[in-house]
């Protein structure tokens, strides 16, 4: 049915003012920003959404992929007009099936600049400016800079560094509390959820939720590989350092795959393993995971629903999680996921850890990076005293503290002492109260 | 080896649905009734993973509204044909693709030539008057042509999907279980009796596989319970206890294995009751000409099931990791893999009798065909949609209503009130579009034109409920009637996209049948951000 919208002129009046409106233009929108409804926030006041909170928005997405051009498009259209967005990575042409605002001549560009520059050319007025780089780059004052933050990345690891800076930022003052909303998705499933740092659960207090990547044990992939991924494990872990030495491996080079894909292969053979392909062996070295545009739509735009209510205050907001499955028909678990009292990020920040009393310092750290709310991938460890125990770099130190690594614990710790643990990745240090069994 | 551009392009989504998915996709013809926003945003998601073609039939032209909300169009194509300038945005997504337009009022096609609409794959409906759409849904049904409705107003999302009958073999489950410790064929229980535990030293006790060491136990228990398998909690809890005392070390990985996953062992092997439903259905028992290889498949599944496999479905033949020696493993997965080799020989042969007896030839169904069946054999999934004539004539879920409509937490009630738009619509050809509600703060307050479009709607939700015999109204009907009159036909460009993605991704279950579809109504409350799914 068509919607009944009185066009009164057929003809585009595209002004050349700053808006760049046409009548009409904000009709849908605007039947819901000039209306109150029955289950809008009570300091909702009609007509007003419109030109003060949009126009007014300052908003950050990060990550210009699958979910970063869906949120751009989203945003735009919704009627934020001053997007900034972040993304260190450059097109490539396993992103064309789903990222739809580039093209193959795209390829090779920065994402954050093509997204950027083609969100301005189709949806007029609004100004979206693009960084080109880290998150870390940037300091606390620009992240304050905006009114919310929606994240579409694909790495646990700038996840952790992003609520953990915004968590940190608003730790003392309610008023530099700046709204995250994170969107992930993986095939079939995601997941969107609100964190209000400091007052709702934060990413770090539900990392146990996402798994690791699977790692397979070395003398597994050496000795006595099983499955196709142990001989391609094999190849590029041991066989590439040994027989191609210093040469760095560039997984983006098809070459450097398929030398580690025949390596693979042989080894296969000698083992009477079957099922080594060139694109099993991308997808292990890359951990490539599964993309569709299905699913960065849905996501994407349940992130973005979030932050049009929050901003407009139009509706209630999610509160503060939503699980999506596609596989099996639709799917979806809206829950309030609860703060983490000892979570490290925004909780009382020690963590109780009962060990073997004959663990090693080597085992204690195996331990740091298998275990699902830690997920360290270097931790440096230091006693409450702040003595050294291993630290993983700058060299010299790691030299001092190596012969650590094969002593026990608890020649170094007391049983209801602090160890405090540091990763160069991640903006915080982790405290563990250790006791042993 | 080198890759080409396209695997490379497509790179991400093959290993959802393989090479076999992708082909389905790319000679799929889909077509979109109304280039509206939602309409859109599906077609992108089904354009961007490589369709082989869509069309638009649309014979509105651009108005404001349409080029503020829909990504594929602007100012420029104010005017201009909806369903050509949106076609030519789309078609960007994919230089794979072929975009169609025609740019003529879909309601009049379905009026005077229904028959256009049988040269698509699949057919994608969005803001069709309810007359309309029964006549539609018909002719496509009588075709066996999958039809989606769609609709998004304001923040709430619908789709319906109808299709007689919906097949897959392909549903990638989790995980296929399926090692038939309780009944192990020859060679299975061959080779487990070439481990002499006994006997090993402590490095190759160590690399027993798991399965080796479930089989010897439960072989053991059996023997001394009757031919029973473990069964109550305490039977399993013994038999693990028994696992337990045949470790060498506290830390025998391979051991740790076998007791994580004990449960294998003692549910006994059998034919699922829903495949037992699938290979019992008429279809299967009345195999004709017609027969889709679906059910040729199966009736030879069923016949084996009957003879050859005492029983038992095909062996999957696949075997999840464990700790062990290479050799273990390898001569322990193909024994597996042989078994499977075995069972599918004989369905390869009864399906060619079969096919043979319908005046087919053997090679129109693949080998891949049947292998995939047979390793899926306990997962396949048949739907049987019901039809729209059903669900708005004559056999409503009346009951079934009228229980989802008591939990006021329930989508269901957008639903109602979907319903009922679509009758305010049939006589008043406008939307419910008002400002129906308001505070005590608000300076204006409710007017008559604006209390009549309430009351009009309102009358219209009571009529349906009337319909299906439901007489207590639900709860908070009002704030849910004032909540669609102020959205008053809006679509947001957030809800448009969100269902985009949701249909898209059914749309492509439907096409390249693989994964389970939705059976057969979604909605998607965008207030309170949750979904649920029905059978209406």
């Amino acid at each position: 049915m068509a919607t009944q919208m009185q066009t009164d002129d057929p003809t585009p009046q595209v002004s050349a003012g700053s808006t760049k409106d046409w009548p009409g233009r904000w009709s849908h929108i605007n039947k819901i920003l000039d209306r109150r409804g029955p289950f809008c926030d009570p300091s909702f006041t009609p007509g007003h959404n419109e030109e003060i909170l949009l126009s007014q928005c300052k908003i950050l997405v990060i990550g210009a992929g699958g979910l970063g051009c869906e949120i751009l498009k989203n945003l735009a259209l919704s009627g934020f007009r001053d997007i900034e967005v972040i993304d260190m990575d450059t097109i490539d042409v396993s992103n064309l099936n789903r990222q739809f605002l580039f093209r193959p001549s795209d390829v090779g560009s920065p994402k954050a600049k093509v997204a950027a520059e083609f969100v301005m050319k189709r949806v007029a007025g609004v100004k979206v400016s693009y960084y080109h780089g880290k998150i870390q780059d940037k300091d606390d004052d620009y992240y304050l800079g905006f009114h919310m933050i929606i994240c579409g990345l694909d790495s646990v690891e700038a996840r952790r560094w992003m609520n953990a800076t915004l968590v940190n930022i608003a730790q003392d003052d309610p008023e530099k509390i700046r709204v995250l909303i994170d969107g992930g998705t993986e095939g079939f499933k995601g997941q969107a959820r609100v964190i209000i740092p400091t007052v709702t659960s934060c990413y770090e207090c539900s990392l146990e939720m996402f798994n690791k990547p699977t790692t397979f044990p070395i003398c597994t992939t050496a000795n006595t590989p099983r499955l196709p991924e142990h001989c391609i494990e094999w190849a590029s872990v041991l066989q590439w350092p040994k027989v191609r030495g210093d040469e760095k491996m560039d997984t983006d080079d098809p070459t450097h795959i398929q030398w580690i894909y025949e390596t693979a292969l042989s080894k296969a053979k000698e083992f009477n393993i079957s099922g080594v392909t060139y694109s099993l062996t991308q997808g292990v070295v890359k951990n490539i995971i599964p993309a569709i545009a299905s699913t960065n739509a849905v996501i994407a735009a349940a992130c973005c629903n979030e932050a049009f209510k929050i901003i407009t205050t139009s509706q209630p907001f999610l509160n503060n999680y939503m699980m999506y499955t596609g596989n099996e028909g639709v799917y979806t678990h809206t829950f309030e996921y609860e703060k983490k009292p000892d979570c490290p990020v925004c909780g009382n920040q020690t963590l109780p850890l009962e060990v073997r009393k004959d663990i090693t310092v080597e085992d204690f750290i195996e331990l740091l990076q298998e275990k699902p709310d830690i997920q360290l991938k270097k931790p440096s460890l230091s006693t409450s005293t702040n003595e050294k125990i291993y630290w993983q770099s700058p060299p010299f130190f790691e030299e001092r503290t190596r012969p650590n690594l094969t002593k026990e614990l608890s020649s170094l710790v007391n049983s209801g002492e602090d160890i405090i643990i540091t990763d160069s990745s991640l903006p915080f240090s982790l405290k563990v109260r250790i006791s042993y069994a | 080896m080198l890759v080409d551009k396209k695997t490379q392009k497509y790179d991400r989504q093959l290993r959802l649905w393989q090479a076999e998915g992708q082909l389905a996709l790319e000679n799929s013809k889909v077509c979109l009734i109304n280039g509206t926003a939602t309409g859109c945003e599906i077609i992108k998601d089904l354009v961007l993973p490589g369709i082989g073609s869509f069309t638009v039939v649309d014979g509105k032209l651009v108005d404001g509204a349409d080029a503020g909300i829909t990504f594929f169009l602007d100012a420029d194509k104010i005017g201009s044909s909806r369903a050509q300038a949106v076609t030519e945005l789309l078609q960007e997504l994919n230089e794979d693709v072929k975009g169609f337009h025609l740019a003529e009022d879909p309601v009049t096609i379905i009026e005077t030539r229904p028959e256009y609409f049988l040269q698509f794959t699949i057919v994608i409906a969005t803001e069709i008057p309810e007359n309309s759409l029964l006549k539609l849904a018909e002719i496509l049904w009588i075709a066996k042509i999958p039809l989606v409705v769609v609709r998004s107003v304001g923040f709430i999302g619908y789709f319906r999907i109808i299709v007689p009958e919906h097949t897959v073999v392909e549903t990638h489950p989790d995980n296929i279980n399926d090692l038939r410790l309780d009944k192990p064929f020859p060679a299975l229980q061959q080779f487990a009796d070439t481990f002499d535990f006994d006997s090993m030293d402590p490095t190759d006790h160590g690399h027993i596989p798991y399965v080796v060491i479930l089989l010897k136990y439960l072989n053991q228990w059996k023997r001394e319970h009757g031919g029973n398998l473990p069964r109550t909690y305490s039977e399993r809890d013994e038999y693990k206890s028994i696992i337990s005392r045949g470790k060498r070390c506290s830390d025998e990985e391979n051991f740790d294995e076998a007791l994580a996953n004990v449960w294998k062992a003692c549910m006994p092997s059998r034919v699922p009751r829903e495949i037992e439903e699938i290979l019992n259905d008429a279809t299967c028992e009345n195999i004709t000409a017609d027969s889709s290889n679906f059910w040729i498949i199966a009736r030879a599944i069923r016949d084996f099931v009957a003879n050859e496999g005492q029983g038992l479905l095909p062996l999957a033949g696949t075997v999840p990791d464990m700790k062990a020696y290479t050799t273990g493993y390898v001569a322990l997965q193909s024994a597996y893999h042989q078994q499977a080799r075995q069972d599918i020989s004989v369905i390869r042969s009864r399906v060619n009798d079969i096919l043979n007896s319908i005046g087919r030839t053997a090679d129109s169904i693949h080998d891949d065909e049947i292998d995939s069946f047979c390793k899926n054999a306990a997962h396949i999934k048949v739907i049987r949609y019901r039809s729209l004539q059903e669900e708005y004539i004559s056999d409503p879920k009346k009951v079934e209503l009228e229980q989802w409509l008591q939990d006021p937490q329930d989508n269901i009630i957008h639903y109602v009130l979907l319903r009922a738009v679509d009758r305010f619509y049939a006589t008043h050809l406008h939307h419910p579009d008002a400002a129906t509600f308001f505070s005590e703060d608000d300076s204006e307050g409710l007017g008559e034109a604006a209390k009549s479009e309430f009351e009009s709607l309102k009358a219209q939700v009571h009529s349906l409920l009337e319909a299906w015999q439901i007489s207590n109204p639900p709860e908070h009907l009002d704030d849910y009637i004032h909540e669609i009159c102020r959205a008053g036909g809006s679509e947001l460009p957030n809800i448009a996209s969100l269902i985009g993605g949701l249909v898209s991704q059914e749309v492509i279950k439907l096409i390249t049948h693989q994964y389970v579809t939705v059976n057969n109504t979604c909605i998607f409350d965008g207030v309170r951000s949750v979904s649920s799914t029905y059978v209406l």
